[in-house]
């Protein structure tokens, strides 16, 4: 740089003289300010909401305490063992897999990956209608809005609907994942779509691509990690939500759950928890472990997906680093 | 001159919204076989004259006409944007095939024994046959920049749109691109129209060249006049 461009450059009281210091602080402190006047607005609504009643929030741990001791431990692990009526016919070290644990286990993991098949075939089509950058207006708003129906209720309605409607048993579950999981699959598929980088279609449509080209051949394979990866996660949910489903008679585990609430055996259901929470921390590594294959940049150094099990995924970076 | 087989723009003025007009009265006529150059600071509007071209964007005044049409048909147009539009997460084969596609199927029955050869014959033309299989994400800039151009040539357009397309490029590469393009255009008496920052580079490859000032296109002058 010159002598002449350096003179030119403002000194730092002209700089200070340019400033509006209150406009600044404003600038940097706007977030954690919202932020903060969100967080006291939240507690001057729930207050009014529970009309001042602060005293049942500092009662319930003793309740907590109680019922945990009392009812749920330790927990019945007879839930694992066969039942004792249909007779259980595998070897003695199989017998587990008569068990209503691993009955209810599987049917709720059989109902959430078809309900999430079915459900990913069906909102694809329905989100290229729902994006805008794909669709002109009066197609994407009645799809969104078709959608956003699906979505609206939770998957609970819709399976005592189903049950209603075909009876008792997993046809109901399946049906009414496979309706909730297209409302909101399609919302974050055509997200997804969305987000699909203005040059491709640009280059695209300059080309003549016709609409069917353009989505299966532009946007599906440009958009496909994301909604690879929104589907495994789909699927994970789908099995939280089956346990509950269940509960009104649409098949899985949930059903078990709700037979031993109605007989008040609390140490049963809290089996059936623990076993639920051990599934779904599997299911959530799994699907970590696949969703790693479709992401774009690998990371170099990535720990074994296997160290997740024992130690979060940070500990065993650092862990990583000081061998090297 | 029979417009039919020319581009041109009359009266054009053009930009995003009526109230920020980038280029205005641009007066353009290209005839077959004729590659111009564009250029200008950035900013003022040389891109938005390629959507203009390209189709993506109405005129704000004045008539663009493709060949004797307002709007180009399907595979006439090739259009290699600045950040290349090239599908990141598939194989250099299926980016290839689609200008293929949009050059020798219609729209309706998207499919023919022809695209194959096309796609694999400007593979090679750009010499990236041991990459067929690649994703685009795992290309380096050059590499993707002659996928972009490959999939120009595959497509066989009679108006090739190019923003910077030969940025990136190492020198060998970049005079080999340079030269299948030039002898595509010149073999099929097509239309080129490229932005170009480097004045050399433009001035090699063009035969009229103009830069965009104030608001205005200006010709600055034919190649060897």
């Amino acid at each position: 740089m010159g002598r002449d461009t350096l003179s030119k450059l403002p000194t730092s009281v002209e700089l200070e003289e340019k400033t509006n210091h209150l406009q600044n602080a404003w600038f940097q402190w706007r977030y954690p300010m919202i932020l903060f006047s969100l967080f006291v607005f939240a507690i001057g609504v729930t207050h009014s909401t529970i009309e001042g009643n602060w005293q049942k929030l500092f009662e319930s741990p003793k309740n907590i305490v109680t019922f945990f001791s009392e009812s749920l431990w330790p927990p019945d692990w007879s839930v694992i063992e066969p039942q004792a009526y249909p007779v259980c016919e595998e070897p003695k070290y199989l017998d587990f897999t008569c068990s209503t644990a691993w009955i209810g286990v599987l049917e709720t993991l059989k109902i959430a990956f078809v309900a999430t098949i079915f459900g990913m075939v069906i909102s694809y089509p329905l989100a290229i209608l729902a994006a805008e950058n794909l669709s002109p207006g009066w197609i994407s708003y009645p799809a969104r809005t078709f959608l956003a129906a699906f979505r609206s209720l939770p998957s609970i309605l819709w399976a005592i609907l189903f049950v209603i409607m075909v009876g008792l048993g997993p046809m109901a579950g399946i049906l009414a994942m496979t309706l909730y999981t297209v409302g909101y699959l399609g919302k974050l598929q055509y997200e997804a779509i969305e987000g699909v980088a203005k040059p491709q279609l640009d280059a695209s449509r300059a080309m003549g691509h016709g609409w069917f080209e353009r989505s299966f051949g532009v946007v599906l394979p440009e958009s496909a990690n994301n909604l690879i990866s929104q589907a495994i996660f789909m699927f994970e949910y789908n099995f939280r939500h089956g346990t509950v489903i269940g509960i009104v008679g649409a098949g899985g585990i949930g059903y078990y759950i709700n037979l031993y609430l109605k007989f008040l055996q609390y140490d049963k259901v809290f089996a059936y928890v623990i076993i639920i929470f051990i599934v779904v921390i599997l299911l959530d590594l799994l699907s970590k472990l696949v969703r790693s294959f479709f992401k774009d940049d690998k990371q170099q150094n990535r720990p074994p997906w296997w160290t997740g099990l024992f130690l979060p995924a940070g500990w065993t970076k650092n862990l990583l680093r000081k061998e090297d | 001159m029979d417009e039919d087989d020319a581009v041109g723009g009359y009266d054009l003025s053009i930009g995003y919204e009526r109230d920020a007009v980038l280029l205005e009265d641009i007066n353009m006529s290209l005839k077959p076989g004729e590659i111009v150059a564009v250029n200008g600071a950035s900013g003022i509007g040389k891109t938005t004259l390629l959507r203009t071209f390209a189709g993506l964007l109405n005129p704000l005044e004045g008539k663009v006409s493709i060949f004797g049409k307002t709007k180009a048909d399907r595979g006439e147009v090739g259009y290699i944007p600045q950040r290349l539009g090239l599908i990141r997460h598939a194989s250099v084969h299926h980016n290839v095939m689609m200008g293929a596609k949009a050059g020798h199927t219609s729209a309706w029955f998207p499919f023919s024994k022809v695209c194959k050869h096309h796609t694999l014959e400007a593979i090679d033309s750009v010499g990236l046959m041991h990459k067929l299989r690649t994703p685009i994400r795992k290309l380096s800039g050059g590499q993707q920049r002659r996928v972009a151009v490959a999939r120009t040539l595959a497509q066989k357009p009679r108006l090739i749109l190019a923003d910077e397309f030969l940025s990136e490029l190492d020198e060998e590469t970049l005079s080999m691109v340079m030269q299948k393009v030039l002898d595509y255009v010149k073999e099929n008496n097509a239309i080129m129209i490229l932005v170009e920052h480097d004045f050399e580079r433009a001035m090699q490859m063009a035969d009229r060249l103009f830069t965009a000032v104030d608001g205005k296109l200006v010709e600055i002058g034919a190649n060897g006049a």
